[in-house]
Order: C-alpha cells, then sequence, then structure tokens
C-alpha cells in the first residue's frame, strides 16, 4: 500500500534508515573501489616494486658470476664516483635533455604556429609531421645512422648541393654529435610537442585575442605578449616531459652511436646497459638508483618554476 | 571504506609477499642440477633414438651449418631441435637469461675461460670430461679452449681464431717485402710502404673492437711466461710496463702514420675490401675476417690475393682467441632425459656427422684422420696450422673481459692516452674479477 510521504527529495522514498540512506547516495555516486585493484597491482609489480628493490640492490654485491647475494653498504656508490665515469655520463645525458627539450619544443612551437589554422592542407601536414612519433625509436636510429654515415645520403645531397665531395663525419664528431643526435630525437618526437601546443593554441580565451586585435596588436606582439603567457600550460606539459623523459632516453641514440664516438654520447642509461651486460648487476642498479635521485632532483625546481608561470592566468 | 582501506592492505601486502620472493631468488640456479648430471655421466650412442624429446638450441648463425647438422640429427634420432635466437651472444640477454633460469640445452658460446665463467659453468653447464671424441681431435688444439682449469665445459667444434697479419700478396712482392718474422721486422716493412706512398695497416676504428689485436698480439710471449696468472691474481696490473708498453706502441704506430686516414670512421666491411682491393697492404685481424672476405670474394681470389702471417713481439708466435663460433655448450636443465639428448647432439656432431660438418661447413678440420675441404681458403690453413705452436689471448687466459677494445677506440678519437686507456682497463678488470670474489681484488 503506498503513502504519500512527507519527507522531500528523498530519492529512497523516505521509508529507509538516514545511515543507510547516506551509505547507499555514497556509493551509487562512485565506482567500486576494487575496480582500482588490477591496475594498481599491475602498478605495484612492474613499477613500485622493481623502484623499491632499486634502493635495496644498491647496497649489494649482485653479480652474473654468483648466486645469491651480501650487503655491502656504499662501496658500489664510492667506486662509481671515485671512477669518474658516473659522472661524465650524468653530464652528457643532462646536456642531452637540455638540448631534446629545447629543440623538441621549439620545432613543436614552431609547426604549431604555421598550421594552426584548419584547413585541408594544414590537417594533412598535422598528420604527416605525427608519423615519426610512431615509429621505432630503434628504426629512426637505425635509418639516421645510415643517412649520417660519411658516404651517407646526407652528404651526398650536401655534395649534389655544393658541387664537390662531401663527407662530414656527422656521427664521428667528439663535440658536436651530441647535438646531432638530439636533433634526432627533437625530430622523432616534435609532432607530439606540436600537438600539445595547437591543443593549447585552440583553447585560449577568445575574448581576450579579440581585445588584443581591437587594440591594434600585430601577429608577433600578440604571440608574445599574450598567446605565449597563455600557452603556460603546454609548455609545462611539454618541457616537463620532454626533459624529465630525455633523462632517460636510451634507444634513439643507442642505435645511431651507441654511446660513440669516445664515449661523448653515452646517455647514462647506455652506460646502465652496459654495465649489466658485463654482469654487474649491483653497480648497474646503483646507477639506475642516481640517474631516479638526479631526475627528482631536477624535477622538483623546473616543475614548480613552470607552475608558478601559470599562476599568472 | 573499510573495503578500500582494506583492498589498500592487501595489495601492499601482496607487493610485499613478491618482494620476499624476489630477495630469495638467488638460490633459483642451483636446483636439481647435481644428481641430474651425475645420473647422465654415460653418453649415448650418437643415433640412438630420441622420438618425443624436443631440445632448444640457443644463438649460433641461420641458414648455415649448424641447420644442416640439427636436420641431420633430427633425421636420425627423431629429436626435435628448436633453436632460438640471441641477438648478439656477446651481449647481456643471455647472460640475464641464465641467470633468471631461462637456460636453453645447447647454445653456441665463446669457450674461452672468462666468458664460460661469466655463465657460471660449474653451476649451469655440463661437464664434458668424458667426451667420446675428445681422443680423435688433433692434440695441438684439443685442449687450447673450452675449460676452465682442467674442467672441460664447451666443445670445440671449429679451428679457434687466430688473431694475424692479412695481407695483399701482389702488394708485398710490389714494395719488395717479405713475410715479417717479428715486430721490428713488421714496423718496417709498414715504414717502407709508407715510403712508398702506400697505406700500410687499415683498422676499423668504427667498429672498435679490431683495435684490441693490436696490443694483444705483442704480448705472446709475456703470455707464455705467465702474464696472465699474474694479472688475475692482482700481481701485475694493465698499467703495468708490459700491457701499458704493448698500448703505447699502438698509439705511436697511429701517430706515426701507419694507418689508413679515415681510421676513426672505417667499417669492419671497409677493412675487407681494402685488403682484397689493394687499398692497404696489411689488416691485423681475427678469422671473422675471413668469414667477411668470403661473403664477397671466391676461394680463387682469397687464395690469389690473400696471405697469413703470425706476429709477435720477439717472434712469429700466434694469440688464438676463439671466438663465439667455435663452441658449443650444453646446460644443466635438471631434465636429464633433455641433458642426455644434449650430449648425444654434440656426440652425433663430433663423431658420425663431423665430415659430413666439415665439407659443409668449410673449415678446417679438428681431426687428423678428417681431411680439410679442398674449397677452404689457404689462409685459413695457415692460421688454423700457427695453433700448435698458438699461446692464448686476454679473452681465453684472463679471468675477466674488461672493455679494452672500447678504451682503445677512445684512444684512437684522441680522447685519451694510452695510461689512461690501461687505467680504466684495469678498474674494469678489478671490478669484475672482484665480483667473481677471485683472490687478491
Amino acid at each position: 500500500m503506498t503513502e504519500t510521504t512527507t519527507a522531500p527529495r528523498s530519492r529512497t522514498g523516505g521509508t529507509r534508515s538516514p545511515a543507510a540512506r547516506a551509505g547507499r547516495a555514497r556509493t551509487s555516486s562512485s565506482y567500486p573501489t576494487w575496480m582500482l585493484v588490477p591496475a594498481f597491482a599491475v602498478l605495484t609489480v612492474f613499477f613500485l616494486l622493481p623502484s623499491l628493490l632499486n634502493f635495496v640492490y644498491a647496497f649489494t654485491d649482485w653479480s652474473a658470476f654468483r648466486a645469491g647475494f651480501s650487503f655491502v653498504g656504499t662501496d658500489n656508490f664510492s667506486s662509481l664516483l671515485s671512477d669518474g665515469t658516473l659522472l661524465t655520463s650524468l653530464r652528457i645525458t643532462l646536456v642531452w635533455a637540455v638540448l631534446v627539450a629545447f629543440l623538441q619544443n621549439f620545432f613543436g612551437l614552431v609547426l604549431a604556429l604555421f598550421l594552426e589554422g584548419d584547413g585541408r592542407i594544414n590537417r594533412t601536414a598535422r598528420t604527416f609531421f605525427f608519423v615519426p612519433v610512431l615509429l621505432s625509436p630503434l628504426a629512426v636510429g637505425y635509418i639516421f645512422q645510415a643517412l649520417l654515415k660519411p658516404q651517407g645520403a646526407l652528404n651526398q645531397i650536401l655534395g649534389a648541393l655544393v658541387g664537390h665531395d662531401v663527407s662530414i663525419a656527422w656521427l664521428g664528431s667528439t663535440t658536436w654529435t651530441i647535438v646531432v643526435v638530439s636533433l634526432v630525437q627533437a625530430w622523432k618526437w616534435m609532432g607530439l610537442s606540436m600537438l600539445v601546443f595547437l591543443a593549447g593554441l585552440k583553447t585560449m580565451p577568445t575574448d581576450v585575442l579579440e581585445a588584443a586585435k581591437i587594440d591594434g596588436a600585430s601577429w608577433w606582439r600578440t604571440l608574445r605578449s599574450v598567446r605565449f603567457p597563455l600557452l603556460a600550460p603546454a609548455i609545462t606539459f611539454n618541457v616537463a616531459t620532454a626533459l624529465l623523459g630525455s633523462m632517460s632516453g636510451f634507444d634513439t641514440v643507442q642505435a645511431t652511436t651507441t654511446g660513440g664516438p669516445a664515449q661523448t654520447t653515452q646517455l647514462l642509461n647506455i652506460f646502465i646497459f652496459r654495465t649489466f651486460g658485463q654482469g654487474l648487476y649491483a653497480q648497474a642498479t646503483t646507477m639506475s638508483l642516481v640517474l631516479f635521485l638526479t631526475v627528482v632532483v631536477l624535477a622538483v625546481p623546473v616543475i614548480t618554476f613552470l607552475r608558478r608561470r601559470e599562476d599568472v592566468l | 571504506m573499510n573495503t578500500s582501506r582494506l583492498t589498500r592492505r592487501s595489495t601492499l601486502a601482496a607487493g610485499l609477499g613478491l618482494a620476499l620472493t624476489g630477495c630469495a631468488g638467488g638460490s633459483l640456479s642451483s636446483g636439481g642440477g647435481d644428481s641430474a648430471d651425475s645420473a647422465s655421466q654415460g653418453w649415448n650412442e650418437p643415433t640412438a633414438s630420441l622420438s618425443g624429446v624436443t631440445i632448444t638450441f640457443g644463438g649460433g648463425a641461420v641458414n648455415g651449418p649448424i641447420d644442416k647438422v640439427i636436420a641431420a640429427f633430427q633425421k636420425a634420432t627423431g629429436a626435435t631441435v628448436k633453436r632460438t635466437a640471441y641477438p648478439d651472444p656477446y651481449e647481456q640477454s643471455v647472460l640475464t637469461k641464465v641467470a633468471t633460469g631461462d637456460k636453453p640445452d645447447l647454445a653456441a658460446w665463446q669457450p674461452t675461460a672468462s666468458e664460460l665463467i661469466a655463465l657460471q659453468a660449474p653451476t649451469n653447464l655440463l661437464t664434458l670430461d668424458d667426451a667420446p671424441w675428445l681422443s680423435s681431435l688433433n692434440p695441438a688444439v684439443r685442449d687450447l679452449s673450452g675449460l676452465i682449469g682442467k674442467t672441460r665445459y664447451a666443445a670445440l667444434v671449429t679451428s679457434p681464431s687466430v688473431m694475424g697479419v692479412y695481407y695483399n700478396k701482389s702488394l708485398f712482392s710490389q714494395y719488395g717485402l717479405t713475410t715479417p718474422k717479428n715486430w721490428a721486422d713488421l714496423v718496417a716493412a709498414a715504414t717502407t710502404v709508407k715510403a712508398a706512398g702506400g697505406t700500410p695497416f687499415f683498422e676499423a676504428g668504427a667498429a672498435q673492437w679490431p683495435t684490441q689485436w693490436w696490443p694483444q698480439v705483442q704480448l705472446a710471449e709475456a703470455a707464455k711466461a705467465g702474464l696472465w696468472d699474474r694479472v688475475n691474481t692482482n700481481q701485475e696490473q694493465f698499467t703495468g710496463p708490459t700491457i701499458l708498453g704493448a698500448i703505447t706502441e699502438y698509439d705511436d704506430l697511429v701517430k706515426q702514420g701507419l694507418f689508413n686516414a679515415d681510421i676513426q670512421t672505417a667499417t669492419f666491411e671497409q677493412q675487407a675490401d681494402a685488403v682484397m682491393t689493394g687499398g692497404a697492404a696489411m689488416v691485423l685481424q681475427v678469422d671473422a675476417l675471413l668469414l667477411q672476405i668470403q661473403t664477397t670474394y671466391s676461394q680463387a681470389q682469397i687464395d690469389d690475393t690473400l696471405g697469413w702471417f703470425p706476429i709477435s713481439k720477439d717472434g712469429a708466435t700466434a694469440t688464438s682467441i676463439p671466438d663465439n663460433k667455435n663452441g658449443i655448450v650444453a646446460f644443466k636443465t635438471g631434465d636429464s632425459k633433455r641433458q642426455a639428448a644434449a650430449k648425444q647432439f654434440l656426440n652425433f656432431w663430433m663423431t658420425t656427422y663431423y665430415s659430413d660438418f666439415v665439407s659443409q661447413a668449410g673449415v678446417v678440420s679438428l681431426k687428423p684422420d678428417v681431411p680439410t675441404p679442398s674449397t677452404v681458403p689457404q689462409v685459413a690453413k695457415d692460421s688454423a696450422a700457427s695453433l700448435a705452436d698458438s699461446v692464448g689471448s686476454m679473452q681465453s687466459l684472463a679471468i675477466a673481459n674488461p672493455d679494452l677494445y672500447i678504451n682503445l677506440a677512445n684512444m684512437l678519437y684522441g680522447k685519451v692516452t694510452p695510461q689512461q686507456v690501461a687505467e680504466a682497463t684495469q678498474n674494469q678488470f678489478a671490478q669484475l674479477a672482484k665480483a667473481q670474489g677471485a683472490k687478491g681484488f
């Protein structure tokens, strides 16, 4: 038998106790927490656990030459730091990361500005520039290694343009090859930066831009004073991911130069790969830990600074 | 709220449980091996039936002689042999796979002591001390490699690779040179070539690995006098006068301009071409160079153009450097049937099928009563003959394999001095020796 209820707006009809009403209202408005468990399990096993074990194994003498291991305190750290190779690799990795972050985002921004309009040509061009992002990094490395050989395609094209034989060793310079491989990496990922910048450009408040136009600002002035500051969130994302992601760069450089010439492009991950390959697992883990800590130390000021730029908005 | 906290706690507990099992993982590799090994002490007849048995063979060149051996073995015994590829047997993945227990039954492996130690041979490999074919092998090469101390872990299937000078015969007669008998002769010959406007030596700096032969050949006499025994116990170092002297000599030769102008960027393939086309008079290399040359030149061309001689500091003692094409190892998998089958495969290869293998592969025979095919170039026969009086290389005699070649390649770029090369190599060697628990480190 129905009865008209006087309790207003209660979905349960007013016949339930308040506690039950409250409990049911809460669970029906959010997803069940147990749905997170599979993803959390995968995250724990493949990410959290190795990161924790990284801290453990760095203090042992784990190697391929013995089953089992024992703790050796900070031996690994002191021997690695006295060697000097670790710090050199770290410096090279930092130079590489900064170069990639700058070049990738500079190219990405230029592309985004060029291809801002939504015509068919622009949309096709955007797709083409995004294709390198989808290529396998190793494939990119091998292709550029072939292109940049002394008798490779680039030198042949330059030779045809200049009129005589050109055989510049693009991947053989101990000073400049790091810039060359940074350019390769920037080329590969600039499509992604372009997309993020495009998203940023297209979600700007139109009233601000109209106001600038009415005030008579030129395209360049608008870009410099209005649009670039408003791009801050996109810049935060792009610079942070490019910089911190490049700190763990490996595949493209490994395929292009394998860390040469004379270890001048030996990123820390390549050095770790080599050490791990010799069977010195504990030393490799120690280097991984150093890389991990460096990225954390780098990330905090970089992201803080970039986020603070966004506060202006 | 309670449910989610419980979920979080149980996932954390599961995670920690997994962490603890991970810490205990070191004992995985030592399970059950010993009893299985003693049970398979006997060797099966090479063609005994093995139907229903599947074994895996890791690494080794594909579409070559190994496939023919496998096909013949499968036909003769009814076994199935599956091949797994190792992208680069000198690289990391194999050691890691073996360390985690992912062992094949057989693998192509460099049979030197240092590489066998890296594989933890006593724990992971079957011993082959009582192999039936050993007595029929040429005694000069039988014990050259595959052993740690006196225990045999690898079967030698082809003639061990040797370091030596491959030279262009027509250039030698053009410049009026005779075969150098010692290091001083070699340098004199090179100086003559340079004075006449030719390129004496060709080095593949871009490939990096050929650089290590230059110091190593100079150490042959010292190695015979126990150099590497002293290095293995830290009584002598890479920075000592013997090894450092050899590295400095190499640096001096490069600085004197006795090498190709594009030494920094020259590739291994260019090196092979240079000595065949007369681009350079001499190349110091190992058997791999001949294999590369054979991809483009015929046996007749090679026999016409190419000559070979060994060289060392005070004479012409060859230095042997067995590589991963020379040795096969069999793993302790704990399955006695598969272990017996793996040993049977080796037996089949080295007894029943050996003469077919030698003629199909076109390699020098290791057995005095199996003739070397006539398709084998003369230089291969010469280098195999030099093994009788040879001495082991760093890879053969040292307990660990530092990246000497990488440090030497850096020296070619002018980035480091010979002293720094020696120091870096010694540091790496000490690290590896310490990890092995070697005395003195």
